[in-house]
């Protein structure tokens, strides 16, 4: 894998968020909960989920995955069952951290060929997050015998006040992210506005290409 | 001094039958969702009446049917299998909109 000086910079911003405890955002949000979920990624990727989390500890669903190349004209479509599970958190007193990993097996259209293929996929993350700050950086990999792609994400947050149950939630965030296989070259950077309030979550803004960077969520 | 004791049976049974409140103080509440989370599991006991939530006083309150109460142990193995840390447990007699008011919580 060559290291792209972008590639360096996520490293080194991930090892900083690893030093100060670890990094938020979340596949599973509580138990005997549902969340769903929709985000478009810059034209890049468009990705649906569902999962229902039966403990706090894992949640079973699914969910489909658009990829289309910023490069060449390489498109897949993936459509997966996948398991994520908890294996820890720390609950401090005003702050959370935790380590989520996920994997599971789909179907891959691969636009160019027109193939159909069997695929997997594996992933983790690591957040950290108060009321005020927080951070997560998340790797998800998808492998069929004609691809493989990893997306890296890293996102950086700050709220301007502290919010409460009842009261809307604001945060500024950063996202940088990298995808392998030819997907799109060097970092993408993105500048976010995420609100949420009770169940529902919106965050919208535009990468450094103008591109919009959006994504829905609702627990319930 | 019949009148009184009369008065003193009544004030006993009524505080027996009163609704409490059980405030818990909490690690791990950082965020709406953990918040939902609580609620929805409390509020599946048949004892629990209301539930408040503040992430700003890492405070769960539940305020119990008349006559009601949840043992600490399972009060502790909810709020532990929905994810968060039980730091302490106390009954008190202030009311929810006394609570709401004194934390400055949106009802």
């Amino acid at each position: 894998m060559k290291m792209l000086p972008g590639r360096l910079a996520l490293s080194t911003a991930f090892l900083s968020v690893a030093a100060c405890t670890s990094a938020v955002a979340k596949p599973i949000a509580f138990a005997d909960g549902t969340t769903v979920m929709a985000e478009y990624g810059a034209g890049t990727m468009t990705e649906f989920q569902a999962f229902y989390a039966p403990t706090f500890r894992y949640s079973l669903g699914g969910g489909h995955l658009s990829l289309n190349s910023a490069v060449n004209d390489a498109t897949r479509d993936i459509t997966y069952f996948r398991v994520n599970y908890l294996p820890k958190r720390w609950n401090f007193e005003s702050a959370q951290a935790n380590v989520f990993v996920w994997g599971g097996l789909g179907r891959a259209h691969i636009g160019e060929t027109g193939d159909d293929q069997l695929s997997w996929n594996a992933g983790g993350q690591l957040d950290y997050e108060t009321r005020r700050v927080y951070a997560s950086l998340r790797t998800d990999y998808h492998d069929a015998s004609a691809f493989s792609h990893r997306i890296d994400t890293l996102q950086l947050g700050v709220a301007p006040y502290e919010h409460d149950y009842e009261t809307l939630a604001i945060w500024f965030v950063i996202q940088a992210r990298e995808y392998t296989g030819d997907l799109f070259d060097g970092t993408e950077w993105a500048a976010l506005v995420r609100l949420f309030k009770h169940n529902a979550w919106l965050e919208a803004g535009a990468t450094r290409e103008g591109k919009l960077q959006a994504m829905l969520m609702f627990n319930f | 001094m019949k009148t009184s004791r009369w008065l003193l049976v009544f004030t006993l049974l009524a505080s027996a039958v009163h609704a409490e409140t059980i405030e818990m103080t909490v690690n791990g509440l950082v965020c709406g969702f953990c918040a939902q989370g609580i609620q929805k599991t409390l509020r599946k006991n048949p004892a629990t009446q209301e539930v408040l939530v503040s992430l700003e006083n890492r405070l769960v309150a539940i305020l119990t049917q008349e006559g009601a109460d949840i043992p600490d142990a399972d009060l502790r193995k909810a709020l532990t299998d929905a994810g968060y840390d039980v730091k302490s447990i106390e009954r008190t007699q202030r009311s929810m909109e006394e609570l709401r008011s004194t934390l400055k919580v949106k009802k």
